[in-house]
């Protein structure tokens, strides 16, 4: 392959590119100055202590739970049933309930969350909480379907009939031999969408509200006004919080089985 | 007969069983998905009233006011601006690398791969938040000039086309990288070993070997790039502020300050008709495959 110099300068230069913004961030968080300054101005933890003052973040990171633990049981709870019926195959139209299921990955999200903004507002809806829940079940049942969909194609193809033929009824069936035997699968998917959830912009940005607003929102809304470096330390406790995520799912399944489980790698 | 019966009635059993199992999330989806969707393509024929929000009526007037007014022409222009612009420099940015990476040992393939891979693990919010740090009025570039007497007043980086074309090169590149090494790790080796046993230099390969090799990753690249972009909303929103709009940033002032819900909707399509245009030609290229 090649492996010309000019290459590979160019590579470590996009590398820098990619990484430097982040850098300059954690950076910045720990400086004295009023300014995100870089490197930082001294070193001073007074832009954490200050985070840790703002009540309206912490009720945001408290939303962005709640949020995003709700919205994985409800794509959990629509998702695996959906895999599981359309795994029960082939029958007529089969092809277009997936593509169905599936289409909310197809669809920008930005006109998805416009869409149930009008929807919302035309039905008078007001479950402030809710309302994001259900726009974060809406874009996530996909990536349920298709990792719990790929964890189906892996079974041995008659072990429900041979359950079944061994005497054991349908709803026994489910519970001791199909649900066991997705349960990894199932497992990758409800991570993969709290993180979903957890990360989610666009869709809340529409849905949120002074009564329901999740973190990134809420950041996205004071970095409207000010930059200050406490939106660099609130910055650095999620970049923080996202690769201990990561490494303590790399140490727990192995990062292939998380990202690259039923995406068709 | 009596065999017929039974395996007519266990077929019977294993339809309702999978109805069961489907309609939840069919339902689900109907309900908000469908008719969100529905709501919103019945009022992009409605007409704007200024007093009561909006008159149920059928009209074109807002496909044709979005499509003949200069605002709006010059407003999907640019936002099309941005989409191939935006492509074309993950493109460029994104090959070297994703040969360095497909051509470099495992460790050196590892490390390359965490730091492709871990801007996506952080949040949007958060990395358009970094440009506006490092692009800002009183941010590093501005306070560099200033500390250095480049320039005696800060110059005005943001709100700017640059700034959303930058900050969404930076937060697309990954997309365009993984899915360029996508394809080069599935290339068979020996083809370059041939291409050079036969005399052909590196730059040669680089045109007529790998480059037409990897047109698949080219095309996946380019689709998830340019439809990310045209419909990005948060980065453009916060880099180019109200005097660089686009589709999506005009959609969301019509549903929210100017309460213009039918121009909204019209928008809405337009913006769909450009990502389901853009899909098509992908899948007209590039085949069912890729």
């Amino acid at each position: 392959m090649i492996e010309s110099r000019i290459v590979s300068v160019i590579a470590w230069g996009v590398v820098v590119f990619l990484m430097a913004p982040l850098i300059v961030v954690i950076g910045g968080s720990f400086t004295e100055s009023a300014y995100v300054a870089f490197p930082p101005q001294g070193f001073s933890l007074k832009w954490y202590v200050q985070l840790l003052e703002r009540k309206d973040f912490f009720t945001s990171f408290k939303e962005s739970l709640v949020i995003g633990v709700a919205a994985t049981l409800g794509a959990v709870g629509l998702g695996v049933p959906a895999a599981i019926g359309l795994s029960r195959g082939p029958f007529w139209g089969r092809g277009f309930l997936k593509a169905f299921v599936m289409s909310p990955i197809v669809l920008p999200t930005v006109i998805t969350g416009i869409a149930l903004l009008q929807f919302y507002r035309m039905i008078d809806s007001a479950l402030p909480l809710t309302q994001i829940v259900i726009g974060h079940i809406v874009i996530t049942v996909p990536y349920i379907l298709r990792t719990v969909g790929a964890g189906l194609q892996l079974l041995p193809p008659n072990i429900e009939e041979a359950a079944e033929s061994l005497g054991a009824g349908r709803i026994r069936t489910l519970l001791k031999v199909t649900l066991p035997s997705i349960a990894p699968s199932v497992l990758v998917g409800t991570i993969f969408v709290f993180i979903i959830s957890f990360d989610q912009v666009t869709i809340s940005i529409f849905l949120s509200s002074a009564d329901a607003m999740p973190l990134p929102i809420r950041i996205y809304s004071y970095i409207e006004f000010a930059i200050d470096p406490m939106v660099a330390a609130v910055s650095t406790v999620l970049i923080l919080f996202s690769y201990l995520l990561v490494v303590v799912l790399e140490r727990a399944f192995g990062l292939d089985r998380v990202f690259g489980g039923g995406t068709g790698r | 007969m009596a065999a017929a019966s039974i395996s007519e009635a266990a077929r019977r059993r294993r339809q309702i069983e999978r109805t069961l199992y489907l309609a939840p999330s069919i339902a689900f989806l109907l309900i908000f998905i469908v008719l969100p969707y529905l709501a919103v393509f019945r009022m992009s024929f409605n007409t704007f009233s200024p007093m009561r929000l909006f008159v149920e009526s059928f009209t074109f007037d807002n496909y044709v006011g979005v499509l003949s007014d200069p605002y709006y022409y010059s407003l999907i222009f640019r936002t099309l601006l941005l989409g191939t612009t935006v492509t074309l420099a993950t493109l460029v940015l994104g090959l070297p690398l994703a040969l360095k990476i497909a051509a470099s040992g495992r460790r050196m393939k590892s490390l390359l791969m965490a730091l492709v891979l871990s801007p996506l693990l952080i949040n949007l919010v958060v990395r358009t938040y970094a440009w506006l740090v490092v692009l800002g009025d009183k941010g590093l570039i501005n306070e560099f000039l200033l500390g250095t007497d480049l320039a005696a007043s800060p110059i005005r980086l943001t709100g700017s086309f640059f700034s959303v074309w930058l900050g969404l090169t930076h937060i697309t590149l990954p997309l365009m990288v993984l899915s360029l090494v996508g394809v080069l790790e599935k290339l068979d080796r020996r083809v370059f070993e041939a291409a050079t046993s036969l005399g052909a230099g590196e730059w040669f390969i680089l045109r007529r070997v790998t480059l037409p090799l990897v047109m698949p990753g080219i095309g996946a690249g380019a689709l998830l790039v340019f439809c990310f972009t045209v419909s990005a909303f948060i980065t453009p929103a916060l880099l180019g502020g109200s005097r660089v709009g686009t589709v999506s940033t005009v959609i969301f002032e019509k549903f929210t300050y100017s309460m213009n819900w039918p121009v909204g909707s019209a928008l809405v399509f337009v913006l769909l008709i450009i990502n389901m245009g853009v899909i098509w030609l992908h899948g007209r290229i590039f085949g069912e495959h890729a």
